[in-house]
Order: C-alpha cells, then structure tokens, then sequence
C-alpha cells in the first residue's frame, strides 16, 4: 500500500464517518442529530448562517475563482 | 468595537489575509467585508440590547418577513386550504418554478463551466453568485424550519470529530506536499485529487450543479 492509498483511504474514512452517522441519526434511535438538524441548529443565528454559507462559498472560490 | 472580537469575525479576518497573501485578492476581499457586516452587526446588535434585551438574544434571525426565494430553488408546496381547483393550479404552478430553477441551474453549471478554471468569466461568475446566495442568506432563511431544539452533545461531538478529522487528514497531506502550492501525488490534497476531475467541462459542470444544490440546499435551511 503506498502513501497515496494511505491518504486517500484518509479522506473515504472520513466520508464513511459521515455516512454512518447520518444513518445512525435517520435509520436508529442512537442519540445522533441528523446533519441536517446540526446544521438548522447552527444556522438559526446570523453568525452561525452566515458562517455556514461563507463555507459554501469559499469552496466555490477556491475551485473556480482567481 | 466589540463586533470584531466574535469567533466568526476572526477566523474570516484570518481567511481574507491568507487568501489575499496567496494570490487570491478578490476572495479576501470578499472575505473581509463579510466580516466587516459581521462585526458591525454584532456591534448594532450589542447596543440595541444595552437599551432593550429583545426575545431570543443578539444574532437571532427575524424569522417573518424573509425576502423571496431568489437562488432558493423551488418553493416547497404550501398547505392548500381551498377548492380542489386552486390546489391543482398551485401544483402546476410548484411545479413550473421548480422546472424553472433547474434549467436556470443546468444552464449556469453548463455554461459556466465550460470557462476554463480560475479564468475572469468563471471567477466573476462564481463570485457573483456567492455573493448573492450570502445576501440572501443574511435575511434568514427562505423557507424557514422549525427548531430542533437542544441537539444531544455526543452526537454533535461525533460530528464535530469528523469535521476535525477530516480537516487535520487535509491540513497533513498539505504539510507533506514539496511546496504550498506544489501537488504531491504521494500526499494528494483534495484540491490535488479534484483537478483531473476539473480539468474537462463536463467535470467542472457536475461540480459547479453539486455546488449549486449543496448553495440552495443551505439557503433554504
């Protein structure tokens, strides 16, 4: 396995850790809020809404923009 | 003034300057006059609660009165109380604007993406739009959900981890490149993975139509 498989295995452990726990959030009674919730918890202040929509933003940026 | 001492302010100060120091002069400026609002809207906030507190602390969002859902994607479908006649045109009718907000989406993602990366048109164009999805989200949110209230502090804990961990995993596979701005195919960042995928209009199209659900997905929230 090279250092390559390494860090890209990284990245899928982190998207499978996502993955399970939205489904342990939707699917049982596991005391996990859905990303979906997390995220309206965060959003209901104006710091936390805008700060979530800068996120979105900066990654369009940074893919895209000069 | 006080606004600026906010987390949020901060860590979008920091973004500006690195942004602004790495070649990115429009995305720190962009950055840094979303802090600006910031700070100056907790600044406001802050003393319009010395004179009177007001329900639901400085920051909370005024939840009537949102602006129209531009950007926002198609309306959900309001309780139709009425003649059967009137549900079925306001079907059509939710159902017309969400055709329209996908082709005028389709259309951007294709059209947009057939610009090549970090080019004028793509950075005017995705600079355009974000700032207008932040204006708009600035209001509150479009359709607005209720609370889920006191989420439970280990399952948000265990979100936080992932969100922790993934950045650390990205912040040490960019330690580990030759140069900030030298890709490394041993220790490939996202943004190192991502560039085959970008390189053809077909691929920088499906992810600018990700990037616009994901857009209008939190707009909406």
């Amino acid at each position: 396995m090279t250092s390559h498989d390494i860090t890209v295995g990284g990245y899928l452990a982190v998207v499978a850790a996502g993955v399970i726990l939205e489904v342990a959030a939707t699917r049982t009674k596991a005391p996990v809020p859905s990303l979906g919730d997390v995220l309206t918890r965060i959003m209901r202040t104006r710091t936390g809404r805008v700060g979530v929509l800068v996120a979105w933003a900066w990654l369009g940026l940074h893919f895209f923009s000069q | 003034m006080p606004g600026i001492r906010q987390p949020i302010v901060i860590v979008l100060l920091l973004i500006a300057f690195f942004s602004a120091i790495s070649g990115k002069p429009l995305d720190g400026l962009l950055m840094l006059l979303i802090a600006a609002g910031l700070a100056w809207d907790a600044a406001r906030a802050g003393s319009r609660e010395a004179a009177a507190a007001p329900p639901g602390g400085a920051g909370s969002l005024p939840q009537p009165g949102l602006p129209a859902a531009v950007l926002a994607g198609p309306p959900e479908p309001a309780p139709p109380p009425g003649p059967a006649g009137r549900r079925h045109r306001s079907g059509w009718r939710t159902a017309g604007a969400a055709l329209a907000w996908a082709a005028a989406g389709i259309g951007y993602a294709v059209v947009v993406g057939s610009f090549a990366r970090f080019s004028w048109p793509a950075t005017m164009a995705v600079v355009g739009l974000a700032t207008l999805v932040i204006v708009i989200g600035w209001q509150g949110p479009v359709h607005p959900r209720p609370d889920p209230g006191p989420l439970p502090k280990p399952g948000l804990a265990l979100w936080g981890g992932v969100l922790l961990a993934g950045g650390l995993w990205e912040l040490l596979a960019l330690a580990q490149q030759p140069g900030l701005d030298v890709t490394s195919l041993a220790h490939p960042t996202l943004s190192a993975l991502t560039d085959p995928v970008l390189a053809s209009h077909s691929g920088r199209s499906l992810a600018l139509a990700a990037w616009l659900l994901v857009g209008g997905y939190l707009v909406r929230r």
